[in-house]
């Protein structure tokens, strides 16, 4: 296993680069945002002595270069500065907002990779029959119904009319379970569309018809042989839908009044809180480079033959 | 990855802290199975234990705005404050008539010279926290707003203030540069709502900033969940009248439609501002109610005055006539705001009912003939989503501007970028949708958008207006201690702007709340915010 030591230390060393690379974007990109980020805190009403005050407060009034080294030097102390919106440490309200956003990712992710490879493999086992052209038109609904309004519908139905959920909110378990319904869906959508076509690609080989000619059951033939063999795109696919839902599903957690940090960047970026922003924008980086690491080990698990690392 | 800082809640919490096993499918499954046995108590906050006697029921309210602050020093929004105001209360109150009234002082007294109030406190009160209220707190707090190191976004409304003396344990005497008839409304705004002085140490609390804040009010703040929930509880001994609902959660639900299902599905009993389109279909039923409440926010379109077309007062005037703004109300706006008839809200004191601008076409297109400005081609910029309806709006104002003949252009960006362009003498829109509110309902602040003094970049006057009789006029009457003297000084001030329409003036707007036909008492002030703390339920 040397091989896979050498291999993971050197695609940290490169996400540790890719992260620096990750924050002086960052830190160049705010300067370009159009508007006074220090007179959108103070408010309309604030002197300009107050907004100067503010303006230097955040750093504003640096160079360029000097605001990349203090974003750096508070990493390195494993802060990331205040919050200009909240005045509280960035680093804790991104713990407060971080866990909302994981558990309906996971959750999201969950529903809609069991259930997305569950359609995809009926729609390729039955091609062309009825199960695969219903199959089919549930993907296609769950790919083009914007996700705001699918969750709109849920809530009239099952908090306004049948009086059985919450409409939005953290405070209950109950809570829950719109939310991860509407992103499974789209999830599902996705993923059962990639299974689809990669199991019909799968079913017609050689291999294939030599496990069914030595007799094993047919759902064993699919499941454990064909599934298997098709794995590795659609891992891809659960892979970016999971690095895409960790970066909080804005328009979702707006809807069902969800706590997630997708909400607190759109407020952050409004406000133009700075420290915020980047904090943000700088944790996602992060959290998608881990999934992405990630999935790449994880394809040598389910296929040796595309390990990266021997 | 838990955050420290959150206070357990009750069983979402205990739900959070078996950690890992939520995320099974077992968990799912779970989840399932108790939402259809009829865990339907929908929004439920923590569990209702009552406090302080009476009704242990709870009040909830859905608000658009998720709080960047607690610390009655910070924060900047109307919404904020007013979820502020139901622990915490400043020296003076201001009415649901715009009008001020004592609060934590009994009574006041002006100087000869008005360079200084004496302030008569109430005797008793004590903080949440068992912290006596007296004059030493109230040193504290005013220091604390007027002291630089802490960041007060709305402090130029109290830098009059010199000194703060501590006379005896109920009475305070403020030193002030000038006579300031104003201070006395400002003192009602949150911004300088007291403090428990010992609280600020305590808590996760600093004097910089306050994320608990410890007051006298009818509600003691529990806890504020970031993004999702403020809870209050009814205080042990207010001294006031006592409020009859238990507890007063605050469920912050950025999307007004959900918001509205929210109320429709019962479980919340109010919300601010509903879709707007859907007013009708709220108040219509026997369930539910809609109260526009009037409000200070006056929404127009500012020209800029330093530059042609708009340097020439026919052009503006035009430009008023040309506009059915009454239509624009019914059809556009579902008729919840007021249409103008001052350059000042109606809320506002001093406010004096000055003219009207009729929708007239043909007489805008003969203005637009004697001022030669045929042809023109405008630049029209409009926030999205900030005022009611005002890209909509936009777009019917810029549909009649052409109908007289004018080329309109209308553009809009995010708020930050539109700010900053309509601070442009040169180079930015030639005219743009503003709203302007001045929180201690005062007409000054009203004022200062027609101001030399008060152009950007020192202000936000950006119809870069001036007429030295208006400015004369305005410096008498806020210089004038005597109340009828000044409101005759600004009526006179206002029939000049009017008449000079350094605005396309549109309307004031009104906060919207819907509410549960089962609750009563639901009451407002005029500067765009609530008053349920003596909701109760309907008899």
């Amino acid at each position: 296993m040397s091989g896979f030591w050498a291999y993971l230390v050197r695609r940290i060393i490169a996400s540790i680069i890719t992260l620096l690379g990750v924050a002086l974007v960052l830190v160049i990109l705010i300067q370009f945002l159009p508007g006074d980020p220090a007179r959108v805190i103070a408010g309309m009403q604030a002197s300009q002595a107050e907004v100067d005050q503010i303006r230097h407060s955040m750093g504003l009034d640096q160079p360029v270069i000097v605001q990349y080294l203090t974003f750096l030097g508070h990493l390195v102390q494993g802060n990331m500065g205040f919050s200009a919106r909240m005045g509280t440490p960035v680093l804790a309200e991104i713990g407060n907002r971080l866990p909302f956003t994981l558990e309906l990712a996971i959750l999201g992710t969950l529903v809609g990779v069991i259930a997305g490879i569950l359609l995809g493999v009926m729609s390729a086992t039955h091609k062309n029959k009825l199960a695969d052209t219903i199959g089919s038109m549930i993907g296609v609904m769950g790919i083009s119904m914007p996700v705001y309004w699918l969750g709109i519908l849920l809530i009239v139905l099952f908090s306004v009319n049948l009086k059985l959920l919450p409409t939005g909110g953290a405070q209950t378990l109950s809570s829950l379970i719109l939310p991860v319904v509407t992103l499974g869906v789209f999830s599902m959508a996705i993923v059962s569309r990639m299974t689809r076509s990669t199991m019909l690609d799968t079913l017609g080989q050689d291999f294939v018809r030599t496990v069914r000619a030595k007799g094993v059951v047919e759902w064993l033939v699919v499941y454990k042989h064909a599934l298997r063999n098709s794995f590795v795109p659609i891992l891809t696919v659960i892979g970016l839908q999971f690095g895409t839902l960790l970066g909080g599903a804005v328009l979702t957690e707006t809807v069902f009044s969800w706590p997630g940090i997708g909400q607190l960047l759109v407020t952050s970026i409004q406000a133009r809180d700075f420290p915020m922003v980047q904090g943000i924008v700088f944790v996602f980086a992060a959290m998608f480079i881990v999934v992405n690491i990630i999935t790449d080990l994880l394809y040598g698990v389910v296929d040796p033959r595309v390990r990266i690392y021997d | 990855m838990r955050s420290l800082s959150v206070p357990a809640s009750t069983r979402r919490s205990s739900a959070r802290s078996r950690g890992k096993a939520r995320t099974t499918v077992t968990a799912i499954v779970v989840t399932a199975a108790m939402a259809l046995a009829g865990c339907t108590t929908g929004g439920g906050g923590p569990d209702k234990s009552g406090s302080g006697g009476g009704s242990s029921e709870t009040f909830n309210i859905g608000i658009g705005v998720d709080l960047d602050s607690v610390d009655p020093a910070q924060q900047t929004t109307t919404t904020v404050q007013n979820v502020i105001d139901y622990g915490l209360e400043p020296l003076v109150k201001l009415t649901k008539q715009g009008k001020t009234a004592p609060g934590l002082a009994k009574s006041w007294d002006t100087s000869k010279d008005g360079k200084a109030i004496t302030f008569h406190l109430r005797k008793g009160v004590k903080f949440h926290d068992g912290t006596p209220f007296n004059a030493k707190a109230v040193k504290f707090n005013l220091d604390r707003i007027l002291d630089p190191k802490v960041k007060v976004p709305l402090r130029s409304a109290f830098e009059v203030i010199t000194k703060v003396d501590v006379v005896d344990d109920s009475t305070v005497k403020l030193e002030l540069k000038y006579a300031d008839p104003l201070l006395i409304n400002n003192l009602g705004i949150t911004t300088s709502s007291m403090l428990s002085p010992t609280s600020v140490k305590k808590d996760g609390n600093s004097y910089k900033n306050v994320v608990k804040p410890v007051g006298t009010g009818p509600y003691a703040f529990q806890k504020f969940d970031k993004g999702s929930l403020v809870v209050y509880k009814k205080a042990k001994d207010y001294w006031g009248k006592k409020p009859y609902y238990g507890e007063v959660d605050f469920h912050i639900m950025p999307e007004a439609n959900s918001r509205e299902a929210g109320l429709r599905s019962g479980q919340l009993q109010m919300i601010m501002n509903p879709p707007v389109s859907d007013l009708k279909s709220l108040d219509s039923g026997s369930d539910l109610k809609v109260l526009k409440a009037p409000s200070d926010r006056s929404v127009f379109i500012a020209f800029n005055n330093s530059k042609p077309p708009f340097n020439n007062a026919k052009v503006r005037k035009a430009f008023n006539y040309a506009v059915n703004k009454k239509s624009i109300i019914k059809h556009v706006l579902f008729g919840a705001v007021d249409l103008m008839d001052s350059p000042l809200a109606k809320s506002l004191t001093g406010y004096c009912s000055v003219g009207s601008y009729p929708y007239n076409p043909k007489k805008a297109k003969k203005l637009l003939k004697e001022a030669g400005a045929t042809n023109l081609s405008i630049k029209f910029g409009t926030p999205t989503g900030r005022y009611l309806q005002d890209k909509q709006a936009a777009e019917a104002i810029a549909s009649n501007l052409r109908d007289v003949g004018v080329k309109v252009k209308v553009q809009t960006m995010d708020w930050p970028s539109y700010q900053a362009k309509t601070n442009l003498k040169k180079g930015g829109f030639d005219m743009h949708i503003l709203g302007w509110a001045p929180g201690a309902l005062d007409a000054p602040t009203q004022f200062e958008m027609f101001q030399k003094s008060d152009w950007p970049p020192n202000g936000l006057a950006t119809a870069f207006y001036t007429n030295p009789k208006v400015e004369k006029l305005i410096a008498s009457g806020n210089k004038e201690l005597n109340t009828s003297k000044r409101n005759d000084d600004y009526c006179q001030a206002q029939k000049l702007i009017w008449g000079d329409a350094p605005w396309l003036f549109l309307w004031s707007q009104t906060l919207i709340l819907a509410y549960s036909t089962k609750v009563a008492g639901v009451s407002y002030i005029p500067n765009e915010k609530f008053n349920t703390i003596y909701a109760h339920p309907a008899s």
